[in-house]
C-alpha cells in the first residue's frame, strides 16, 4: 500500500531539476524511511484489533486455562455486547466521564483564556510568572495524584486552610464522600491542565494583529467588543484545537484520579478508564473487556473522522 | 498598548493568586519530603507548613538505609524503579525518535507514507486502556511482561505520533536549498539526510527528544498493567510505600515524588519554546 503511495506521489524535493533516476531513488528511500513507523503502527493496530474482535465474542479470560487463540471454544454469540448494553455500571461510568469532561474542560478553557489575556502584552516579571504557571502540566500526573491525595486528607492542608478561613476546625473527609471525592479529582485535573490551555491560547492570542486592535479602539470599540469581534474570530481554529486536545485527553482520565480515589468511594469516581482497568485486573473477564474496548474504539473513530472533516472544512473556509 | 494603573494592579493580583494556587500543591510536596516522621504524620491542628527540623531521612529511607524513626523496612529500595523508569523512558524515546524522524523525513521530502499522519493521530486518540488487552496478551507471548525493554517498546509506539508530527513540522519548515545543492554536487539522498539534514537539525531533534522523554517518563497506566514486580517504574512503586503498621508513608512518597517530578519540569522549561508545537501536533507554532 505505502509502496504504491510512495511511487505515485510527487517528489517534493527539487522535482523540476531532479533526473528520473534521482526521483526513483527518492521514492525508494522514502519508502524505506517510513517503513519502521508503518511496521510499528501495524503492529499496534491491525493485529491487536483483530485479536480484540476475536476475543470479544467469547468468554475468554486469562484464567480459562486455554490460550487466547483457542478462545472460540468459549464462543458466546455476542453475549458480551448485549451484556454491555445492559451494564449499568458501564453506562454510569460513561456518564461520569462526561460530567468530569463537561466541568473540567470548560473550567480549564476559561481560566486558561483569562490568564492568557493577562499575559497578552509585556509587563515586568512576565517570563518568570509564565514559567512557573506552566509547571503543573509538567509534573508527572501520577505524582500529582499522590500530591492531591495528601492535600485532601481530612487532617491535611486543604482543610487547614479552610479552618483558618472559617476560624474553627474543619475535618471534611474529601476523598471518602462521593460528591466531594468527584470534586477533588476534578480540582486536581483543572490544576494540572489549565496551564496547557493557557499555553496554547496565549500562543494564539499573540498572533492577533495589533493594528486591527488599535483601529478598533480608535473607532470606539471597548475591550469586550474588541475581544468578541476581533480576537475570538482570529483564534477560532486555535480554540478548537485546544478544546479538542483536552476533550481527547480528559476522556482518558486515569492516573491522578485512580491514585487519589481508586474510583471510590464505591464507584463514585469511577470513570470509563478506571472501570475498564478494574474489569481487566480484578474481574479478569477479558472477553468482556475486549467488547467494551472495541465499542469505545468504534464510537471514537466515528467521532474523530467527523471532527476531522469539520475541521478541514473550517480551515478551507477560513 | 498602554494599560491603566488599575488594570496593572488587577493583573498582578490575579497573577499572584494563580501563582499561589499553582505553587501550594508543589511546595507542600517539597515540604513533606524534608519533614521528619513526627511532622509528616501530623494532622489537623499539629500540621506544620514548613519543616521545623528539616531532614534527609525520607530520601535515605527510599534508598534503603534504614532510619531510626521508622520501624518498617522496605522489601525493595527505590533504586531499581528509578532505573526502570529511566531505561524504559530513554529507550522508548530512542525508538519513537528514530522511527518518527525517519518517517517524518520520508513524508516531508518524498511524500511517502501518506497514511501515517492520520493513522498516528488516531493512535493518540484512543485511550490506552482500550487497547491494553491485546497488548498484554502479545507482551506475555513475547516474554516482554515485567521488563524494562517491554515497556520501552510500547512507550516507543505510544509516543511515536508526537515524535513524527514534531519532526515533520521541523522538516517542513527547513529551507531546502542546502539539500538541493548537495544533491547537485552528486550526494546520494540518504547521504544528504544523514550527513547534512540531521546534523543541521540537531537542536530541533534534541527538543523533540526531550518532549517525548517527558511523555514516556510520565506514564503510569501502561507500567501499572505491564510490570508487576521486577521492573516496576517509580509511580507504580510509590503505591507500595505504605504499610499496615504505619499507614501511608507520606514522607517517603513525597521524597520519591520529588525525585520523579524534577527532571520533566527542568526539561519542560528548557524546551518551553517548542511546547505548543509539540502539544498541538505541530498545528501551532509559537
Amino acid at each position: 500500500m505505502s509502496a504504491v503511495t510512495a511511487t505515485i506521489s510527487e517528489d517534493k524535493m527539487g522535482t523540476a531539476r531532479a533526473k528520473p533516476a534521482q526521483r526513483d531513488e527518492g521514492a525508494r528511500l522514502g519508502f524505506r524511511l517510513t517503513l519502521p513507523a508503518q511496521v510499528l503502527v501495524l503492529f499496534i493496530s491491525a493485529f491487536p484489533l483483530l485479536m480484540q474482535l476475536y476475543i470479544s465474542v467469547t468468554d475468554w479470560s486469562p484464567l480459562s486455562g486455554i490460550g487466547w487463540w483457542n478462545a472460540w471454544e468459549m464462543w458466546n454469540s455476542f453475549a458480551n455486547y448485549t451484556d454491555l448494553a445492559a451494564d449499568t455500571r458501564f453506562w454510569s461510568a460513561l456518564q461520569r466521564t462526561a460530567v468530569v469532561m463537561l466541568v473540567c474542560v470548560p473550567a480549564e478553557f476559561l481560566l486558561g483564556l483569562a490568564l492568557a489575556t493577562l499575559f497578552a502584552d509585556d509587563f515586568p516579571g512576565k517570563r518568570i510568572f509564565y514559567s512557573i504557571l506552566l509547571m503543573p502540566m509538567m509534573v508527572v500526573p501520577a505524582v500529582a495524584g499522590y500530591m492531591f491525595f495528601m492535600l485532601f486528607q481530612s487532617g491535611g492542608p486543604v482543610n487547614d486552610i479552610l479552618s483558618r478561613v472559617v476560624g474553627g476546625p474543619v475535618t471534611i473527609a474529601w476523598l471518602s464522600d462521593p460528591t466531594l471525592a468527584l470534586i477533588a479529582v476534578m480540582i486536581a485535573d483543572i490544576w494540572q491542565w489549565t496551564p496547557l490551555m493557557f499555553l496554547i491560547l496565549l500562543a494564539g492570542l499573540v498572533g492577533v494583529p495589533e493594528d486591527q486592535m488599535k483601529a478598533a479602539t480608535l473607532l470606539g470599540a471597548n475591550a469586550w467588543q474588541r475581544f468578541t469581534t476581533i480576537v475570538l474570530p482570529k483564534m477560532k481554529t486555535i480554540i478548537i484545537i485546544a478544546l479538542a486536545i483536552r476533550v481527547i485527553e480528559n476522556f482518558k482520565i486515569f492516573d491522578t484520579l485512580y491514585i487519589m480515589t481508586g474510583g471510590g468511594p464505591g464507584v463514585a469516581t469511577e470513570t470509563i478508564s478506571v472501570y475498564i482497568y478494574k474489569v481487566t485486573t480484578q474481574d479478569l473477564i477479558w472477553g468482556y473487556v475486549a467488547a467494551i474496548a472495541l465499542a469505545i474504539l468504534i464510537v471514537l473513530s466515528i467521532v474523530a473522522v467527523y471532527a476531522m472533516k469539520r475541521l478541514a472544512a473550517a480551515r478551507q473556509g477560513a | 498598548m498602554k494599560r491603566s494603573v488599575p488594570f496593572e494592579i488587577f493583573r498582578y493580583a490575579a497573577i499572584l493568586a494563580a501563582m499561589a494556587v499553582t505553587l501550594v500543591p508543589i511546595l507542600w510536596m517539597v515540604s513533606m519530603a524534608f519533614k521528619p516522621i513526627g511532622e509528616w504524620s501530623a494532622t489537623g491542628a499539629d500540621l506544620t507548613w514548613w519543616p521545623k527540623h528539616p531532614t534527609l531521612a525520607n530520601f535515605q529511607f527510599v534508598f534503603g538505609h534504614s532510619t531510626n524513626d521508622l520501624i518498617v523496612a522496605l522489601d525493595h529500595t527505590a533504586l531499581k524503579p528509578i532505573l526502570s523508569s529511566l531505561l524504559s523512558a530513554v529507550f522508548g524515546t530512542a525508538i519513537a525518535m528514530s522511527a518518527g524522524t525517519a518517517a517524518a523525513y520520508g513524508l516531508s521530502r518524498f511524500g511517502s507514507g501518506q497514511n501515517l499522519p492520520l493513522a498516528l493521530i488516531q493512535l493518540r486518540l484512543f485511550p490506552p486502556m482500550a487497547v491494553m488487552i491485546p497488548v498484554m496478551i502479545m507482551w506475555a507471548f513475547l516474554n516482554l511482561n515485567d521488563t524494562w525493554w517491554g515497556l520501552a517498546l510500547i512507550y516507543g509506539i505510544v509516543t511515536l505520533p508526537f515524535a513524527f508530527w514534531l519532526m515533520k513540522t521541523f522538516f517542513d519548515d527547513m529551507p531546502r536549498e542546502i539539500e538541493e545543492a548537495a544533491l547537485v554536487e552528486g550526494c546520494s539522498r540518504l547521504r544528504v539526510f544523514t550527513r547534512i539534514t540531521l546534523p543541521m537539525m540537531r537542536a530541533p531533534l534534541a527538543s523533540a527528544a526531550l518532549f517525548v522523554f517527558i511523555l514516556n517518563w510520565s506514564d503510569y497506566l501502561i507500567a501499572l498493567l505491564l510490570t508487576t514486580r521486577e521492573w516496576v517504574t517509580i509511580p507504580v512503586y510509590m503505591a507500595s510505600l505504605s504499610s499496615s503498621m504505619t499507614g501511608q508513608l507520606y514522607g517517603a512518597k513525597a521524597a520519591l515524588g520529588l525525585i520523579a517530578a524534577v527532571p520533566p519540569v527542568i526539561m519542560g522549561i528548557a524546551i518551553q519554546r517548542h511546547l505548543v508545537r509539540g502539544l498541538t501536533f505541530g498545528a501551532l507554532k509559537q
